[in-house]
């Protein structure tokens, strides 16, 4: 399996090529284009309960869906292409069996079965701005296909860091976080424009995306037409 | 009249200089600047009628910019509305390009006809939002991607395209539009749907979709209230 | 003070080293983090020295605005003691720039495009009617006057367009503009224009100075979007 990344830092678009009978398992929605020889294996999530998670995903994210297609080539030179919704960059990272990677909900694309993947339900929900925040814990081996809202930074931690929630695509094992309030106040928070931020400590790789689709979804969002509920 | 793409493909910006009578029509809400010497006159695309019926699809505006030159040297700056690259395709008499409307930002050359009522072509998106335009030369067509735009040769081994990232394609290719693995996304236009193509030809993708955009803003558009 | 533009031209952030008691000051929901000795506090913008009446006018206008849509004008201001990193961004895709402002010259910045500012730099809101002031169509412009350092974002890319006599442009497209320059808001081609060519309003410049011209624009990019939404 080969993971070519085109088009970053602002179009990213992931071209996965597959060997006859390896498979990668996406995010149905993140499917672009792909060869004919691609047998393609729809709704299987990963881990048990794809389909409670899919809903109690969908009401904390809100909006995305965690239906996944199995890919598999049939053929040497098979390949399917993948890319996340809105703009940006992706990332692959080689997971290791020792160090097991933390991703924030919306930024995992895909990976293969060797990668196993499973919820970590934050829940912590602002009370005004509704921000929530989601991780999902990847541990195994193989390579994770992983996308940032606008550029990525990687960095290496040794200390501590406070990092605004929605700037955060991923972490390894290794840093300790806490989510808490931008100021002292909920009032100040709100006003801050800042909501929930996350406290890092420790020693670690940390993947840092340069946009915030909350932000974003605020800026845009409220200027569209009004919806039903 | 010469043009150049600037910010070329992450905010790709259409540059044009136009000499006296040059003219240029643009999809509403294109302008981003002009010299003073050029002037706006607004219509209704292809007649009342057409406009009328073209409204109900969606995915385009009722109405288009004519920018017409005064005088030389005026520049006229144009922008799609998404964010991402822009390509001009010259098309020699006769030679056809098929466009996603919602794709199409300016064309220039009176002989340069847009089509939007063939059949076979309606079944390429789910219902709402954008079609298929076929556009026939000669003339210059300036389009838009939301995202890059990612080009692909197809032969005779076929390629699978996902409905909602085609951006246009060349005369020739064989298409069939079918819903792909059961999957609904959670908002239609384009979602669930891929085409197979075969034959031999061009097809230009683009790496993001403006359905998957408009499926994760929805939860932060203002809800209606009584009187909204 | 040591601060540097990355990731631009698309996804630009602005990464600043504070030294011990510096501070910059950065519109409200810019923080992309930092370290644990910067100290974030949240202020009204109603600009340098604002008497009580500039206050309390600004806080009126804020709360409009945060009901009726537009921008907060509530800023953080960022300050450490000790060395200290801390990185702004803005909500949109695109570019930043920074100027250096004295007490010669004057920048109008649309107010999106306001990023952050240091040590003198004053922003006085100016609006370009009423509909304008409740976040309608029309110009709210930053005037920034003052010595210190701005930094505007732009969506999409930014062109600095020299102007020498006339230009016009679309305002969804106005990053920021010279102070020399004379400049007047206006439909783009009589009345038929106004409601049917998507254009809005643009703003008519003349004189010399600089225009910085963003390639994107929010309002076509809801207009674009509106088309496909369901219910």
């Amino acid at each position: 399996m080969q993971i070519e990344i085109q088009y970053n830092p602002a179009h990213s678009l992931a071209t996965v090529h597959l060997n006859a009978g390896e498979s990668i398992r996406a995010e149905a929605s993140a499917m672009v284009s792909m060869t004919r020889d691609i047998d393609v294996q729809t709704n299987a999530g990963h881990s048990a309960g794809g389909g409670i998670l899919g809903g109690l995903r969908r009401a904390v994210v809100g909006g995305e869906s965690f239906f996944q297609n199995l890919y598999t080539a049939r053929r040497n030179g098979a390949h399917v292409s993948l890319a996340p919704r809105l703009c940006g960059s992706m990332v692959v990272h080689d997971l290791d069996p020792s160090v097991d990677l933390f991703i924030q909900g919306s930024s995992y694309v895909a990976a293969p079965d060797s990668v196993h993947i499973d919820t970590k339900f934050q829940g912590f929900k602002a009370f005004f701005s509704g921000e929530s925040v989601f991780f999902l814990k990847a541990s195994g081996r193989g390579p994770v296909l992983m996308n940032a809202f606008g550029a990525l930074e990687t960095r290496e931690l040794n200390g501590e860091l406070i990092l605004d929630t929605g700037h955060l695509v991923a972490f390894t094992a290794g840093i300790e976080y806490a989510i808490g309030k931008a100021s002292a106040g909920w009032i100040a928070s709100y006003l801050s424009g800042e909501g929930l931020v996350l406290r890092l400590r420790g020693r670690g790789r940390l993947w840092i995306q340069s946009r915030n689709p909350n932000e974003f979804g605020s800026a845009v969002g409220g200027l569209l037409p009004s919806r039903k509920g | 009249m010469k043009y150049e793409i600037l910010d070329s493909p992450d905010f790709a910006m259409l540059q044009l200089v136009l000499d006296a009578g040059d003219e240029v029509v643009a999809e509403s809400g294109a302008m981003v600047a002009k010299d003073t010497q050029i002037e706006i006159t607004t219509n209704m695309r292809g007649g009342l009628l057409s406009a009328a019926k073209r409204k109900l699809l969606g995915g385009e505006s009722l109405f288009q910019n004519t920018f017409t030159s005064r005088a030389a040297g005026q520049r006229l700056y144009l922008s799609a509305a998404a964010e991402g690259d822009l390509k001009a395709r010259q098309l020699g008499p006769g030679e056809s390009l098929f466009l996603q409307s919602g794709a199409y930002v300016a064309h220039s050359g009176g002989g340069l006809v847009i089509d939007t009522k063939f059949g076979g072509l309606k079944s390429f998106f789910s219902g709402v939002g954008f079609f298929m335009l076929r556009i026939q030369g000669p003339g210059v067509v300036f389009y838009g991607s939301y995202g890059a735009l990612h080009e692909v040769d197809v032969g005779p081994e076929g390629y699978t395209v996902d409905t909602a990232h085609i951006v246009a394609f060349t005369e020739g290719l064989n298409y069939t539009v079918r819903a792909f693995g059961g999957f609904k996304g959670l908002f239609f236009s384009g979602e669930g749907l891929v085409c197979d193509f075969s034959g031999n030809g061009k097809v230009w993708i683009q790496t993001r979709n403006a359905a998957g955009l408009a499926a994760f803003l929805h939860p932060f558009r203002p809800v209606e209230t009584k009187g909204n | 003070m040591n601060h540097r533009v990355e990731h631009g031209p698309s996804f630009a952030w602005l990464k600043v080293g504070l030294a011990e008691g510096e501070q910059i000051q950065a519109e409200a929901g810019a923080m992309v983090s930092r370290d644990p000795q910067v100290e974030m506090s949240t202020h009204l913008n109603a600009g340098q020295g604002a008497g009580f009446w500039r206050v309390f006018v600004a806080f009126l206008v804020a709360l409009a605005r945060k009901f009726l849509g537009g921008e907060t004008m509530f800023v953080n201001r960022f300050r450490s003691s000790g060395p200290g990193e801390v990185i702004l961004a803005p909500a949109l895709s695109g570019q930043i720039i920074h100027k250096q402002l004295d007490t010669t010259s004057k920048l109008f910045v649309q107010t999106g495009s306001y990023l952050a500012s240091t040590g003198q730099v004053d922003t006085r809101v100016r609006f370009t009617g009423l509909r304008s002031l409740l976040g309608g169509e029309g110009l709210v412009l930053l005037e920034c006057t003052g010595q210190g350092d701005l930094w505007v974002n732009s969506y999409g890319g930014v062109l600095p367009l020299e102007v020498n006599g006339a230009f016009t442009v679309d305002t969804g497209h106005i990053v920021a503009f010279d102070g020399s320059l004379d400049f007047k808001v206006k439909s783009v081609g009589g009345m038929k224009s106004l409601f049917l060519s998507g254009e809005g309003l643009v703003c008519e410049f003349s004189g010399r100075g600089v225009v910085y011209i963003q390639s994107r624009n929010l309002k076509a990019l809801v207009g674009w979007l509106s088309r496909l939404l369901p219910a």
